[in-house]
């Protein structure tokens, strides 16, 4: 395997597919609103929504799929979503206005995370549910209310530390939500408030890929809502937060191929795969190999809706051993998700224009590589910082290229930093690309594409763009001017 | 044979000879070490012993628990170490996936943790993983633990250099087979026994076999896996090649089926090994031959990984008054009621109202009056025949609706004349603002 391209490309679904093939479509947009440019397609997350509710379907659960704000700013995503059914979790004032403003309605948003007084205050006012983290925040939230005189607020209680009998299962410390072990203190305070808050559930957010840990904490969740219960509280759901995962390659065999080698590589037994010799967290200890792959795991068997059926599938060891989704039903619970990612999934892309193709002096070094500077910034493409490792799809900018083979190039970005790299690792792409050619990362809707932005050196932060199919072709418009309206063909 | 203790069966395993006819090498002779026939059932109660035995007196000292990151077969045996001594044993995995397993863990007074998994959103900043961290929390608390470390402990190898290999020369007469073929889990038997072997005649052929990269196999590592063990060495093995799990159970079941032996997917693994990397050396061969390849485990372990992946293997013959009897018109006939019809009919006829719903749920919220007959436990109760009287009126309740509709169907099959599901179900019933109670 020494010496031949490691690929990575991406998956792509039709929608996306027929938008990295819309060549001249790509290059008229960057030709007028500049490089690097954000593309969100908003038909997309309203089917995802659709699998989504497809799983709660097969289970005949009820309850809101809401979409987590913060994986994406995009407002068009954000209005496509207001016309359907799904709900949106807010974690910050902004966000919640923004919510408002596209059209949700209170009782299909939730806010969740750290709160300032005012994201509170506006929360409260609007009705929205609160999903609480502590005592401190029930008391904060009750005084609020009755100082204001606002109607009682529905509450979700978030619960962590959750623990098992038998088996433990170790979880990694989280800084959100009461631990059980001190949800007796946090009823006792939803008590004392009951003038000001109703509590409707309970709530978890686990980072992790883990099911078996979610598994537990959605168990945990069933015994505090039965705490509830027996205290003459009326509580009607759980929410299990997100984390449902994206799988952004194409091949599994890829995947594995590429994982192989970086093993060899760390290990001293083949050139280095990327720059500095980065092992992605891998480290060679006298021959043997130490430290843990700090990569996204992008190839995925079971992902996004796939993965929240696993987790409804498992049994629940405390209570029979019968699926957690029977239990829900049975006990008459809502079932919320809170997935951003996962409902990001194929939403959109990123485009670069490559600045300069450039043959190192020093060819020996790095086995002949190219550096590829981009019109980008890392930041404007947060894949490698999500540890997400995916080629770029080559968008050239005059029909086919130079027909020669595939080539290992580094890519960087146009900040005048070492560091701005704009992936650690060398990337193989079909032919060589020239200047004018546009690169597309797919998928960077779900946090990869304004979360880590910055307008640093005075450099252009991406703009964006919503794009929709109308026949063979694409429209667009800015994202700021997508409304689900917005005229499609000759129809307005 | 008579012993002291239970440590002193441990070794001397047979080695067989597999019948021609059943693997169809025509000039190797195919012999099975069968290790499954240690005391505690499988290879590892050899290093298991090794490990922990010269420290166990010290350990009873300090009072010091065994721990070990393994998802089986090791902390097996080290549990029954363990107890025989008086001492806790704990694992920490993040493997364990075989129920079984985990529960005769538990039963033999293990203690088990399992690691977290992968953070979904990567922090960048993360100290360490889980793995180190554990490392670094034997190493701060002196002699609290009793850390067997198998995977680079060089008594894991010693164990097997001492006694699996040369037990294996012995039993072939002072010979040292042509090929050995061991799959690749902590790396200790595969290492020992080539070694062992080695040392007597160079020329014998290592087969190393490590499971398909996106397969598991319980007992054996991957071929990135591996790397991650101390004991592991590339040069040990003259070729390393993967098995499906698929190919792992294929040989399991002939093993178990065709020679008698009750060995396990890793033993499955290792025959289908060894088989297909013979085939065609046996062709060219104009002498006779011999291969060894080991047999780690047993197969009872594993009914629920075969049951998983070859759900078709466990299949039992069809039982009378089941579900699966009806048909879709049985069912979308099944007789049925509206929440405000049953409201009524209970207050005319008292009909006998069956909760399916589990025990927790009835618990938290049920109708009045009703019973609470768990549907799995429905299910064994009318396989009997009907477990009441076919003149007392009976309304079946589950969550939807669903469920009750296709035991209404199968009720009136039954011959019960006068049964209902309850339309919509138990939500529906509290969504039309209908009494529930906990009592």
């Amino acid at each position: 395997m020494d010496g031949r391209p490691l690929f990575l490309e991406p998956r792509l679904e039709p929608r996306l597919r027929s938008l990295v093939a819309a060549t001249g479509t790509l290059h008229s947009l960057i030709d007028a609103l500049g490089s690097p440019l954000h593309m969100v397609v908003p038909d997309q997350i309203a089917e995802n929504l659709e699998r989504f509710r497809s799983v709660y379907r097969a289970h005949h659960l009820s309850g809101q799929v809401f979409y987590a704000h913060k994986a994406n700013r995009s407002s068009a995503l954000l209005r496509r979503l207001a016309a359907t059914d799904a709900g949106v979790d807010v974690a910050s004032l902004g966000e919640l206005q923004h919510a408002l403003g596209a059209g949700f309605s209170a009782d299909r948003i939730i806010a969740t995370g750290p709160k300032n007084p005012e994201f509170l205050w506006l929360a409260a006012r609007a009705g929205v549910t609160v999903g609480v983290d502590g005592v401190a925040e029930l008391d904060q939230l009750g005084a609020l209310v009755r100082k204001h005189a606002l109607a009682p607020v529905r509450v979700l209680l978030r619960l962590s530390g959750f623990e098992t009998s038998g088996v433990r299962v170790l979880s990694r410390r989280s800084r959100f939500g009461t631990p059980v072990r001190e949800l007796e203190a946090l009823l006792e305070a939803v008590e004392r408030h009951g003038d000001a808050v109703e509590a409707t559930g309970a709530a978890f957010h686990l980072d992790t890929t883990s099911v078996a840990e979610k598994a537990t904490a959605l168990e945990g969740c069933l015994a505090a809502l039965e705490a509830c219960r027996s205290r003459g509280l009326r509580p009607r759901a759980v929410d299990v937060g997100g984390g449902f995962g994206v799988s952004y390659l194409a091949e599994r065999e890829q995947w594995e191929a590429y994982t192989t080698a970086l093993t060899d590589a760390v290990l001293g037994r083949r050139p280095p795969l990327a720059w500095g010799g980065h092992g992605y967290g891998l480290r060679n200890e006298s021959g043997t190999l130490r430290g843990a792959l700090g990569l996204y795991p992008a190839h995925r068997p079971v992902a996004g809706a796939a993965y929240l059926d696993e987790l409804l599938a498992q049994p629940a060891a405390s209570l029979g051993g019968r699926p957690l989704a029977g239990l829900l039903l049975e006990h008459l619970y809502d079932l919320h998700t809170e997935p951003g990612r996962a409902l990001l999934d194929q939403c959109g892309l990123t485009l670069a224009k490559v600045l300069e193709v450039r043959e190192q002096e020093n060819g020996t070094e790095n086995g002949g590589e190219l550096l590829v500077r981009l019109a980008a910034k890392a930041d404007d493409i947060a894949l490698e910082d999500h540890g997400v490792l995916m080629d770029p799809v080559v968008v050239p900018r005059s029909g086919a290229g130079p027909g020669e083979g595939p080539v290992a190039v580094h890519l960087f970005g146009s900040l005048c930093l070492e560091t701005d790299l704009i992936t650690r690792r060398t990337v193989f792409l079909p032919r060589r690309p020239v200047p004018g050619d546009l690169l597309a990362f797919a998928n960077t809707a779900g946090y990869a594409m304004d979360f880590h932005a910055t307008r640093a050196q005075h450099q252009p932060a991406a703009r964006k763009v919503a794009a929709w199919q109308d026949g063979d072709g694409w429209r667009w418009c800015l994202d700021d001017q997508f409304w689900p309206i917005t005229p499609s063909g000759g129809a307005q | 044979m008579r012993y002291d203790s239970i440590t002193e069966a441990i070794g001397n395993t047979p080695l067989v000879r597999l019948d021609p006819a059943v693997h169809g090498l025509r000039n190797i002779d195919l012999f099975a070490k069968l290790e499954m026939l240690n005391p505690w059932g499988s290879v590892k109660d050899r290093a298991a012993w090794s490990m922990a035995g010269p420290l166990l007196s010290e350990a009873v000292e300090h009072g010091s628990q065994v721990v070990e990151l393994s998802s089986g077969n090791t902390a097996k045996a080290l549990a029954v170490v363990a107890g025989m001594h008086g001492l806790g044993f704990k694992s920490v995995t993040n493997r364990m996936r075989v129920p079984e397993i985990k529960d005769l863990l538990l039963l033999l007074g293990a203690e088990i943790e399992e690691l977290p998994g992968q953070s979904e959103c990567l922090d960048p900043t993360a100290t360490d993983d889980p793995l180190t961290l554990f490392h670094r929390t034997l190493s701060a608390s002196g002699s609290a633990y009793l850390h067997t470390d198998q995977y680079f402990n060089p008594r894991n190898t010693e164990a097997h250099l001492t006694g699996t290999g040369p037990e294996i020369v012995k039993d072939l007469d002072g010979r040292v087979p042509d090929w050995f073929v061991a799959c690749v889990g902590t790396a200790g038997s595969s290492t020992g026994v080539a070694r062992a072997l080695r040392e007597e005649d160079p020329s014998v052929r290592v087969v190393g076999l490590v499971a398909a990269k996106s397969d598991f196999i319980p007992g054996i590592r991957t071929i990135d896996e591996v790397q991650e063990v101390g004991l592991f060495d590339p040069e040990t093995y003259d070729t390393m090649e993967s098995v499906s799990a698929d190919e792992a159970i294929e040989g399991m079941l002939t093993l178990n089926r065709r020679c008698g032996i009750l060995g396990g997917p890793t033993g499955g693994a290792a025959y289908f090994g060894a088989v297909r990397h013979l085939r065609a050396l046996d062709e060219e061969l104009n002498e006779r031959r011999t291969a060894v390849f080991i047999v780690c485990d047993r197969v009872e372990s594993y009914l629920s990984y075969v049951r998983q992946r070859r759900p078709d293997l466990l299949g039992r013959p069809a039982r009378k008054n089941t579900l699966a009897d009806l048909t879709e018109a049985e069912v979308s006939g099944a007789p049925s009621v509206t929440v405000a019809d049953a409201r009524r009919w209970i207050d005319s006829d008292r009909p006998l109202v069956v909760d399916l719903r589990s025990p927790f749920a009835y618990a938290a919220l049920h109708i009045d009056g009703s019973v609470n007959i768990v549907d799995e436990l429905f299910a064994e109760l009318l396989r009997g025949g009907l477990p009441f009287s076919r003149s007392r009126p009976v309304l079946l309740a589950c969550p939807v609706g669903e469920q009750s509709a296709r035991y209404a169907a199968l009720l009136t099959r039954m011959g019960h004349a006068e049964v209902r599901s309850l339309t919509g179900g138990i939500i529906a019933w509290r969504d039309a603002g209908a009494p529930l109670v906990r009592d």
